[in-house]
């Protein structure tokens, strides 16, 4: 280990495949308004969010990378009006992925589906409201009608907060497999890994 | 190739405002018109529909300042156009038409402000001036430079996807077309790889001007506070101290 602090290529590489994931989330989560694809979030998020995800895996040699972009998301979604929760959340699982994928000396391909795994789970912090707190959530919604409320209510039951967190987590897995597999289909054979 | 709209250039750009005030402005749309905070009834009611239709009239100014007359133009038609259905429409009707009516509305009368004041953000900052503005609220340059990287992508990356969907389109990789399976692998991939190459190009740019030294950097870009940024500001601090105000059932 020669040189373990981030230097500025570092940085601009977390940028860059912030970008991109956040995108993919952001176009994702558009679909959230129609009311049966909000708690699937959770689930196409990190199926798809896994192919940019593992590729910039490849790129992270140092620690702090995935951290920094697990917190970079929480603010994204601060200013996209989902509020705090998920830099707290993003915050804990940043740094648990981060400790996986160092534990494999940030070259082990199994931990690194795994780490996908962990890192996806701060997407649920955007759920927290919906459930400590729904009447207030709900409150400041009802432009969207009633009946967009009630079937929210009833696709989100209580039993859905725990069953969210383990499909982020489940789906972060699957994710990372299909981003491993893309990426012997085509980024190894076209020399970008 | 055609101009990008979400670059900001420095000349003509009509009235400029500090970067840290269009994130409080950001942050307080957020709150108020796409979160709703606040009371809805009685007078808390009244003095919190007044700052969000405020806020929603802002990007409008915005736009306007900053020489984007069409943009501005054409959100303010979509929005009352909006807001008009909104209350007038949807009292009417009943079923799955309110539904779908309301939800439109709802959803583009809510939305339409916040996208509009980060088009506004996004394409009126430049790099600079956003890196200046994060060093003086004394951000990480960890932080920094990979936000800054962002902003400085969004329009890249926007520009390489029409360009790779256009391709597909010719190949016939679309929505009804014949290999929709292939939909969304076909425009990943060749927007990853791209993005890579791009990502090391701005490394190397970035190398030149001195990121990866370590010394401290300096930034020649000149920002600060002035009429204009204490006007929003003292908006946005209302705003929040009626919040405030009302959490404690003052209003």
């Amino acid at each position: 280990m020669k040189n373990e602090k981030l230097m500025g290529k570092d940085l601009i590489n977390i940028g860059i495949f912030s970008a991109i994931y956040f995108i993919i989330i952001f176009a994702i989560a558009m679909l959230g308004y129609i009311p049966i694809f909000m708690p699937l979030i959770c689930v196409i998020g990190p199926l798809i969010g896994g192919i940019p995800f593992m590729l910039f895996l490849t790129k992270v040699k140092k620690f702090g990378m995935i951290l920094i972009m697990s917190l970079i998301m929480g603010i994204l979604m601060l200013l996209t009006g989902m509020g705090y929760y998920s830099i707290i959340v993003g915050a804990i699982s940043g740094f648990i992925a981060e400790m996986i994928y160092k534990s494999g000396k940030y070259q082990s391909a199994g931990k690194a589906v795994l780490t996908h795994g962990v890192f996806s789970i701060w997407m649920w912090g955007n759920f927290i409201p919906l459930f400590t707190n729904s009447e207030k959530y709900f409150s400041t919604r009802q432009d969207f009608g009633q009946e967009y409320i009630d079937a929210l209510t009833s696709l989100l039951p209580p039993w859905m907060f725990p069953t969210l967190l383990a499909a982020c987590f489940v789906c972060g897995i699957i994710g990372g497999l299909i981003g491993k597999s893309v990426m012997k289909k085509h980024f190894i054979k076209a020399g970008i890994v | 190739m055609r101009a990008n709209v979400l670059q900001a250039t420095v000349e003509k750009r009509g009235l400029v405002f500090d970067p840290r005030t269009k994130l409080l402005l950001l942050i307080a749309m957020t709150t108020f018109v796409l979160g709703g905070a606040g009371q809805k009834s009685g007078f808390g009611g009244i003095v919190f529909s007044a700052i969000s239709v405020i806020l929603c009239f802002l990007p409008f100014l915005l736009l306007l300042a900053a020489k984007r007359r069409k943009a501005a133009l054409r959100y303010a038609i979509l929005y009352l156009a909006m807001y008009v259905i909104f209350i007038f429409v949807t009292p009417q009707t009943r079923g799955i038409l309110n539904f779908f009516i309301l939800g439109t509305s709802g959803i583009i009368t809510r939305f339409m402000p916040s996208i509009l004041l980060g088009f506004y953000v996004v394409s009126s900052t430049t790099v600079s001036e956003f890196t200046a503005a994060m060093q003086k609220m004394h951000i990480s340059e960890k932080i920094i430079i990979p936000l800054s990287v962002m902003f400085r992508f969004f329009p890249t990356v926007g520009d390489e996807f029409r360009c790779i969907n256009q391709a597909m389109r010719m190949r016939g990789i679309v929505f009804g077309g014949k290999n929709m399976s292939k939909m969304l692998e076909y425009r990943l991939v060749p927007l990853l790889s791209c993005s890579v190459k791009i990502g090391e190009e701005l490394s190397a740019a970035a190398l030149t001007r001195g990121l990866g030294g370590t010394v401290k950097r300096t930034n020649v870009c000149e920002i600060g506070f002035h009429m204009q940024d204490w006007v929003v500001f003292l908006l946005c601090a209302t705003a929040y101290f009626m919040l405030i105000l009302s959490k404690f059932g003052v209003l």
